[in-house]
């Protein structure tokens, strides 16, 4: 069974560290008010870009091989995955779990290789 | 510590409560200290590497620069952009700064002294680090402003490339330890090369895992020479362009923390935590968490190192080492780390 | 105690942001909100004890899945008004699988309540562990008797990968993409030339 008395403190640390950086973030807009440093304007507030006013919506329509790079990123992430409790369980598992892995790595090794072949993994 | 409080005729919850609280303290307060001092080391490292002093006007030695910076930083007015998102700008670096804190919590400083000792120890600390990808993705875009939206989404395609690596390095250390837990790991490592050094680098195996590792932990963490989110002289100052005052400040600190952690996770997984380096007696009468720091700070000292001298990768060279060099090393040496455990340990 | 309490905040947390990912207005903070729904799940997991489900639902689903869906809603010029008519339009559609779900949920719960459905040890702790932790113990079922649907898994992920590049990798025309073992193969001789010019001539290359 799961020692679920571990799992608190993480839960009050979450908490503490939440409060912490939220006070780290909104103290100072406070102080800026007392001490007068709070004084924005009109040019202050607006983006930076080297001095110009903003040319065009800085959220423009990015590279496809981004989306590309995060769905690689979810396979793999997921093969590791299902590596994790078989790391730990081999000794339960023997030679027959080891070799299952391998025709596991070897179907995402095919993949991997077909990713390769086709340029999906260059930046030029 | 719960069983002092409790001799102080408190009950066993109040003790277990104050008991967590000011573990929680104790780690975080530190951390925060240990940040301020580790970012005026790094400075004086960087100029030392570079023939010149470094921060020396603040208190002796300038030992007070980042204490001076850090109240400077404090009495700054926060700018907030007119054309940002307003909430999600500043809950940006309140995740960024919680998630390198966070990480902290199952960290062993010594035998038994974690905050929450929990089974799925190393899959906490992967679970929290990739979450650090928000904080960055989240700034750029509410920030609303072209430099910062462009270091967010190279920021993200790096992290996320090389957390595949890591975590295939990660699952060869958990297959020679065989669990997940920080501490248990530690153990396993006592006596582990020729049963005299304390650390799974003394391995053949396991040895180009950890390179692979710290050159990982440096793209991890946006340190040079992966520092393209904060391509000075083509992005301004990355997805922190808009920011000023403390929310500016809490990205740094979440930065130097989580250098810190990769640091500490360095030490960890491959030089044996709080061991001492060589399995002697003698060694043992020093504090584990004195070793462990010694170790945190020996990396540390390597990641200035490294950003001192080592110049910038251009970014398709980046994700050309991350997927075609580290991807496939990796999955192989998982493949003969536990093929070899198959043959040796597990075999019969 | 702590646990009810435990219990009750993340379940009406996860309920309350799951709300507010299809309530805003702005998909990006759609996208944050389901993933505090996902970390809210991921401590209800921890709560019934299983706490390698938790921490790959955060792995897996907030860091990965999340980041992709963050990606994209960023990245593409989204219109809207335009999707919000269609709000309008598909609101018939969206009903009648929203009945037929609720429908689903009613008859479910109704036929185990009836006690004619066997759902086995809803507690982790009853079940006989395989291994020391619970970790281990799924290692060992589902690398012996669930082979199959492990392997399976494998080949939909092969499928998805090769699916992925294929409707999205687009071959680029006049780049000049570095190669590596070009520029460690060149050696001095190649490239360099050493010559004496005369006094008054110029180089001949």
């Amino acid at each position: 069974m799961v020692d679920l008395s571990q799992y608190l403190p993480i839960l009050i640390f979450l908490a503490i560290a939440l409060g912490l950086s939220a006070a780290f973030v909104f103290l100072p807009m406070g102080v800026a008010r007392l001490t007068g440093a709070h004084n924005p304007d009109a040019e202050k507030l607006s983006e930076y870009e080297c001095g110009f006013p903003a040319f065009e919506d800085p959220r423009s329509q990015f590279d496809v091989r981004f989306y590309l790079v995060a769905i690689l990123f979810i396979i793999f992430d997921l093969e590791a995955a299902f590596l994790f409790p078989w790391a730990v369980s081999l000794d339960v598992t023997g030679w027959p779990g080891w070799i299952t892995m391998m025709v596991f790595l070897g179907e995402l090794v095919i993949g991997f290789a077909y990713a390769w072949k086709k340029g999906a993994l260059e930046w030029e | 510590m719960t069983s002092y409080f409790q001799s102080l005729g408190l009950t066993y919850e109040w003790s277990w409560f104050i008991a967590t609280i000011a573990g929680i303290l104790l780690i975080a307060l530190p951390l925060m200290l240990a940040v301020a001092m580790i970012i005026y080391v790094d400075r004086k490292i960087w100029a030392a590497m570079a023939l010149r002093k470094g921060p020396n006007v603040v208190g002796p030695f300038g030992l007070l620069q980042s204490f001076a910076d850090g109240l400077k930083v404090f009495l700054q007015e926060t700018i907030i952009p007119s054309a940002s998102n307003k909430g999600l700008f500043l809950i940006a670096p309140i995740i960024t700064f919680t998630v390198a804190l966070m990480a902290w919590a199952v960290i062993p400083f010594n035998s038994g002294a974690v905050l929450a000792d929990i089974n799925v120890g190393l899959l906490y600390i992967l679970a929290v680090s990739s979450l650090g990808v928000y904080g960055v993705v989240i700034s750029g875009w509410a920030s609303n402003s072209k430099y910062p939206f462009f270091s967010a989404m190279r920021a993200a395609a790096q992290m996320i490339s090389y957390e595949v690596s890591i975590g295939f390095i990660l699952i060869c250390v958990v297959l020679w330890s065989g669990t997940f837990n920080l501490n248990g790991i530690v153990e396993a490592q006592q006596g582990h090369g020729l049963g005299i050094v304390n650390g799974y680098f003394f391995n053949l195996l396991l040895f180009p895992m950890w390179v692979m590792f710290l050159i990982s932990s440096l793209a991890e963490t946006a340190r040079a020479p992966f520092d393209l989110t904060e391509a000075e002289s083509e992005l301004v100052a990355g997805y922190q362009t808009e920011y000023s005052s403390m929310a500016f400040a809490l990205f740094w600190l979440g930065e130097y923390a989580n250098v810190l952690l990769m640091c500490t996770l360095n030490a960890v997984l491959f030089f044996g935590g709080w061991l001492p380096p060589l399995d002697i007696p003698v060694l043992y009468l020093i504090p584990g968490w004195l070793w462990l720091f010694a170790k945190i700070f020996f990396f540390f000292f390597v990641f200035s190192w490294v950003k001192a001298t080592v110049p910038r990768y251009r970014y398709d060279q980046l994700m050309r080492l991350g997927w075609k060099i580290f991807l496939p090393m990796s999955l192989l040496f998982v493949v003969l780390v536990s093929g070899w455990l198959m043959v040796t340990r597990y075999g019969a | 105690m702590i646990q009810v309490l435990a219990f009750y905040l993340f379940a009406a947390l996860t309920i309350a942001s799951a709300t507010l990912v299809i309530m805003a207005r702005n998909p990006v903070h759609s996208v944050l909100w389901l993933i505090v729904a996902f970390f809210n799940a991921a401590g209800l997991m921890v709560l019934v004890g299983a706490e390698f489900i938790a921490m790959l639902l955060v792995i897996v689903y907030v860091g990965a899945v999340a980041v992709l869906f963050l990606f994209v809603v960023m990245m593409l010029d989204i219109d809207f008004a335009e999707l919000r008519a269609g709000f309008v339009k598909n609101f018939p559609l969206g009903m009648l699988i929203a009945v037929v779900l609720a429908a689903e949920l009613v008859l479910g719960i109704g036929a185990y309540r009836a006690g004619s459905l066997e759902l086995g040890t809803p507690d982790g702790s009853a079940a006989p562990l395989l291994g020391k932790s619970n970790i281990e113990s799924i290692g060992a079922l589902l690398y012996t008797k669930y082979l199959f649907l492990f392997e399976s898994a494998g080949i939909i992920l092969l499928v998805a990968m090769i699916g992925a590049i294929v409707l999205t990798h687009r071959e680029r025309k006049g780049t000049r993409p570095q190669i590596i073992s070009k520029q460690v193969r060149r050696r001095p001789e190649d490239a360099t030339v050493n010559v004496k010019p005369e006094v008054g001539q110029g180089v001949q290359l």
